[in-house]
Formats: structure tokens, C-alpha cells, sequence
């Protein structure tokens, strides 16, 4: 038999190419479709304001300018000026800087201590975690507002420090019950057990296993913290129980309100407030799109 | 598994609902509260407030609750005769925004998706995260201090106490703010509901028998949803009524609320301590209510909140 040669054989084919279409790039408007973009993009422009205070700020914010007390809105006081003569335009962005901290140090402490406390109640056994649970549970049912003017009124005076903390301590419980309810669910799955075998302590089987775990699922809650604390310290400072009328919040601006509804100077409570109205629904806007889509099907009616 | 749905299943009905507990246990269970604060005020090195505390326990026992330091009169005295006026503002409120909650509700779940439903939702969430306080003060920049048509305060004008209308003058601008920050909560709540409930099987039997829309709505899925909303109801009481803290204060509304606020500010403990009381003991109440109610309409809820636990 002679060997096989090449010319016995006709190769068909052998240029093809399997066609595969250019896997075609996404357009930035595709990637960004369903994305709060609009929200953030506000976000920025006012956080990017606040942390830039200096620089657009035309005015001292704290500068009494005595000679135009109560002016409305002009060319050299942008928003105008309050009942004491400082400029609002100034105010607006210094006072920025004190409302977003409030919230972000309150959303890291809500998350610090709602993810402990949750963490512990679901490993835990179940006596434990029953009565961590009630206790949470009983926190959560008593208005936050009433906690607050408790806690208020044992501390005294207030600072951004000491406000932020009794906004946090009594902001936490929501947020412990949705931890615990994903970490029963995840306690006894293998990756756990192992880790456990394997001898890690409690701190960081929480820090390595746990938290990656519900991360996605309590975005929602811990962003929306920011907005609710930034709307409690002002709720608190318009009341007259939180920040001074010296240190300039959104808040302690709009503490002001009331002189304002007697002097009929709008601009005052207006300008402010929608500053406030506006970076709340955004920060909601972005914390929804962490929120897990209910997919519920067709309806039947 | 089974051991723990018995413990959960015992300590859910003797912790709110037992009824030895009545009012003894209403009172120890919200100083708990206090407790704590008052631990806090130790570790705060207040050594008085701690001390303090200890004399107004002793004596809250025995009904009396000091003098308000603001007002120097026995605390019970200041607080009586605005209870009335924020029960009403409250009551009227929560009847309100639940009537409301329903409609909207009802109307969003009717044209799922539709337009209407979608600016609903979105209006809705707008007036939700809108400050409270914020809204009353610019209402009170609009149709007070530039329109005139309405009242920027108080419950009643001078000598019209017994008039009604003039009362409700009063309440539009608080009741409004104090249903546009409860509303959409519970409407949305309820909205989600009635969408789950509207994907149920025997919706489509109705259907097929050639039951209208609404009908199936009204008579069917309504009807299914009711328990629900029954005891988010009793169990937002003490929610609702706490919306009269915002409401009273910017409308300087003569009430508990209005109240608390003050004794907060010029640190009247003893103010404080009753009105604390007093919204406690509405906390637990309710909860008792909600849980009486649960079982009185639908007992499966029982075995419905066992498993729950189990998970």
C-alpha cells in the first residue's frame, strides 16, 4: 500500500471562515439606559458646588452685610440675602458642605451599626437573635422623631459631630432587620461552615463572607440614609433643636423660615429648600436603581 | 427548626399581646426606653439626670409626674388640654390619608403602567421626600402670607373655639402637610398589593365568568388585601400621629406636639418624660390592636407569621 499522499485528497474548505459578526460595541447611550444619570449628574454639580464653596462663593457666608439686609435676589446677591444680611449664594454652598457630611456620617454610622447588629442577630442562636430582634423591633415602632427630641434634649448643645451620631442612633433599626434577614439565609451555606472550619473568628467572617454577600441588597437601604438624615438634621434645625443659626446648614438656613414669613421675603425659605428638595430625590433616584426590580409578570385583570 | 417556630410563636403572643400586661407593662416597657437614656446620660458623667431619674420612676408609680419646668405646673395639667386638640388633628389626618392611600392605590393598580399611574407614582414619591416642614412653610408663604385665604396658625382664632368652621380653617394647611408626608408610603404599600393580589389565579376565573374589571377589584382583590391594610393601619398609628410633631410646630398648633418640641428645647425633662410616656404606651397599644385584628379577621396570619419566622 502506498502512503496517503496529499493530491489523493481534495480539501474543501480549507480557507472558510466562520463569519461571526463583530460583537457590536455598545453606544455610551445603551450602557447608560436605565442608569440614573440625570440624578447624577445634579448630584455632582451640587456636590462638586459644596466642596468648591470657596471659589464660587462671591460673598463671606457668614459676613453680616448690614446694609442690605432682606435684599431680594440681584445682581450682587445672587439669591439675596437673609434676615441677619448674609448672602444666601454663599450660604447655599458652604452650607452644603455641612448637610452632605451630616449625611454621609450618619449613613456610615446607620450602616456600621445596622450591619453589626444585624450580622450578630442572624448568626446568632435563636434566643439571641429573638430577643436582638424584639428590641430592634420595639425601636422601630416608636417614631424616630420622638427618639431624636429625647436624645436632643439630653445632650444639649449640638454640634455636626454629636447631631450626625443621634441621627444614626436612632436611624439603624430598618436597616439590622433586612441584614439579618439575609444572613439567616446565607449562615449555614457551605462557603460559611468552611470558613468557620477553617478557624476564622466572627469579625472576619462578617468582613470576607457575610457583607459581600447582602452588600447588593441593603445599597438601597444605606444610600436612602443619606437623604433621610440630611432631612432629619434639617427638620431638627428648622425646629430649633439642631444645628445653631451660626453653623450654616440647609437646615439652620431655613431655621430662619419663620422670620421670613413675616418679612414676606420668599427667596429666603424658597431658594434653600429647593436646594435640599432637589439633592434629596436625587440621592432617592440613585439609591432605587440599587433596588432589586420585583419582576411580577403579566396581570391578569 | 420546630422548637424555635414554638419559642417565636409563644413570645409573639405573650410579648405585645398579653392582657395582664395591660397597663403595668405599658409603663415598664417604654421606660425602657428611658432606661437607656438614662444610661447614656450616666456614661455622659451626668450623675443629677441619673439621680433624677430614679425620684421621677418612684413617682410616675404613684401618678405623679413632677412639675414642667417650663411651666411651673404639675406636668399632667399642661398636657390634658392639648391632648384634644392633636387627637383631632391626628385622627383626622390618619383617616385621611388612609381613605386616600386606598383610592390611589386602587386608581394605580386599575391603569397599571399606564400614564397616570406613573405620574402618580411619581408625584407621590416627590411629596413623600419633600420635608415636612419645608412644605408647610412655603403653604403658609403661599395661601397665608400672599393669598390671605388661609390661617398661618394656632387651632382657633380668638373667642371661636366652638366655631367649627373656623377649627378647620385652621386644620387645612397642617392636614395637608401631614397627609402629603404619610401619604405615599402607605399608598404605595398598598398599590404593591393590589398588583400581586391582581395576578392570582381565581382573578382569571373572575374574569372568565365576565366579572367587569373594577368588580373583580372591588369585590374580590379589595376584599383579599383588606387584612393588610388593616394592620399596617393599626400599626401606624403612633407613625402618623408623630407626623403632628412637624405639622403642630411650624403651624404653632396648640398640641402634644407643639409641646414636645418645646420641652425639648428648654429641656423640660419632666414634659418630656410624660409625653414619652404617653406615645409609648400608644406604641404598644397599637401593636396589641394590630395583633387582635390580625387574628380576628384572618386566623391563617398566625401560622403566616410562624413561617415567616422559620425563614
Amino acid at each position: 500500500m502506498r502512503a496517503v499522499e496529499n493530491a489523493d485528497f481534495e480539501i474543501v474548505g480549507a480557507g472558510y471562515k466562520v463569519r461571526r459578526p463583530e460583537p457590536r460595541k455598545q453606544t455610551l447611550r445603551e450602557k447608560l439606559k436605565g442608569k440614573p444619570v440625570f440624578s447624577l449628574l445634579i448630584l455632582a454639580v451640587i456636590v462638586l458646588g459644596c466642596i468648591l464653596a470657596p471659589v464660587i462663593a462671591n460673598h463671606d457666608p457668614s459676613g453680616f452685610y448690614l446694609d442690605s439686609l432682606n435684599a431680594a435676589p440681584n445682581g450682587e446677591f445672587y439669591f439675596g440675602t437673609d434676615s441677619l444680611g448674609r448672602d444666601i449664594f454663599s450660604m447655599i454652598w458652604y452650607g452644603g458642605q455641612v448637610s452632605i457630611v451630616i449625611g454621609l456620617l450618619s449613613m456610615v454610622m446607620i450602616t456600621i451599626i445596622g450591619v453589626t447588629y444585624g450580622c450578630i442577630s442572624g448568626y446568632a442562636g435563636a434566643r439571641v437573635d429573638l430577643v436582638l430582634m424584639r428590641a430592634a423591633e420595639i425601636g422601630n415602632s416608636i417614631p424616630s422623631i420622638l427618639l431624636v427630641l429625647m436624645l436632643v434634649a439630653l445632650m444639649g448643645k449640638q454640634n455636626i459631630l454629636t447631631l450626625s451620631v443621634i441621627i444614626s442612633v436612632t436611624g439603624w433599626f430598618g436597616l439590622a432587620r433586612i441584614v439579618r434577614s439575609e444572613v439567616r439565609q446565607i449562615r449555614m451555606s457551605d462557603y460559611v461552615l468552611a470558613a468557620r472550619c477553617m478557624g476564622s473568628d466572627f469579625g472576619s467572617l462578617m468582613l470576607h463572607h457575610l457583607i459581600p454577600n447582602f452588600v447588593s441588597a441593603i445599597m438601597f437601604v444605606v444610600i436612602s440614609s443619606i437623604s433621610s438624615s440630611i432631612s432629619m438634621e434639617s427638620t431638627l434645625s428648622f425646629l430649633g433643636l439642631g444645628l445653631p443659626v451660626d453653623v450654616i446648614s440647609w437646615g439652620s438656613m431655613l431655621s430662619l423660615a419663620n422670620k421670613a414669613l413675616l418679612l414676606n421675603t420668599w427667596w429666603v425659605i424658597i431658594i434653600p429648600g429647593l436646594f435640599l428638595l432637589v439633592t434629596l430625590l436625587c440621592i432617592t433616584n440613585v439609591g432605587n436603581y440599587f433596588r432589586k426590580e420585583i419582576n411580577r409578570g403579566p396581570s391578569r385583570l | 427548626m420546630f422548637i424555635l417556630s414554638v419559642l417565636v410563636f409563644v413570645f409573639a403572643r405573650i410579648a405585645p399581646g398579653d392582657p395582664l400586661q395591660s397597663f403595668y407593662g405599658d409603663a415598664v416597657e417604654s421606660m425602657t426606653t428611658e432606661e437607656l437614656d438614662a444610661a447614656r446620660a450616666r456614661l455622659g458623667l451626668d450623675a443629677p439626670i441619673y439621680v433624677q431619674y430614679i425620684k421621677w420612676l418612684v413617682n410616675a408609680c404613684r401618678g405623679d409626674f413632677g412639675l414642667s419646668l417650663k411651666y411651673k405646673q404639675p406636668v399632667l395639667a399642661v398636657v390634658s388640654p392639648l391632648i384634644g386638640n392633636t387627637l383631632l388633628l391626628g385622627g383626622i389626618a390618619y383617616i385621611l390619608v388612609f381613605a386616600l392611600a386606598v383610592l390611589l392605590a386602587i386608581a394605580c393598580a386599575l391603569h397599571e403602567d399606564s400614564l397616570l399611574d406613573k405620574f402618580l407614582c411619581k408625584l407621590g414619591t416627590v411629596l413623600y421626600y419633600t420635608p415636612a416642614f419645608w412644605l408647610g412653610v412655603v403653604l403658609v408663604l403661599i395661601f397665608a402670607v400672599n393669598l390671605h385665604v388661609l390661617p398661618s396658625s394656632g387651632a382657633y382664632d380668638v373667642g371661636k373655639q366652638n366655631d367649627v368652621i373656623n377649627r378647620l380653617r385652621h386644620m387645612v394647611l397642617p392636614l395637608f402637610v401631614m397627609i402629603a408626608s404619610h401619604l405615599w408610603y402607605y399608598a404605595y404599600m398598598i398599590r404593591n398589593k393590589l398588583l400581586d393580589e391582581i395576578r392570582r389565579d381565581y382573578v382569571v376565573l373572575a374574569k372568565a365568568k365576565g366579572l367587569s374589571k373594577r368588580r373583580i377589584l372591588y369585590k374580590h382583590c379589595l376584599r383579599n388585601v383588606a387584612p393588610t391594610i388593616v394592620s399596617i393601619m393599626a400599626i401606624s398609628i403612633p407613625h402618623v400621629l408623630s407626623g403632628t410633631y412637624i405639622a403642630e410646630s411650624v403651624f404653632s398648633y396648640p398640641g402634644i406636639g407643639n409641646l414636645s418640641v418645646e420641652s425639648a428645647k428648654y429641656h423640660d425633662y419632666n414634659l418630656l418624660m410624660l409625653l414619652v410616656l404617653i406615645t409609648g404606651t400608644l406604641v404598644v397599644l397599637s401593636s396589641i390592636i394590630a395583633q387582635f385584628i390580625n387574628e380576628a379577621i384572618d386566623p391563617r396570619m398566625k401560622e403566616l407569621e410562624v413561617q415567616q419566622c422559620e425563614q
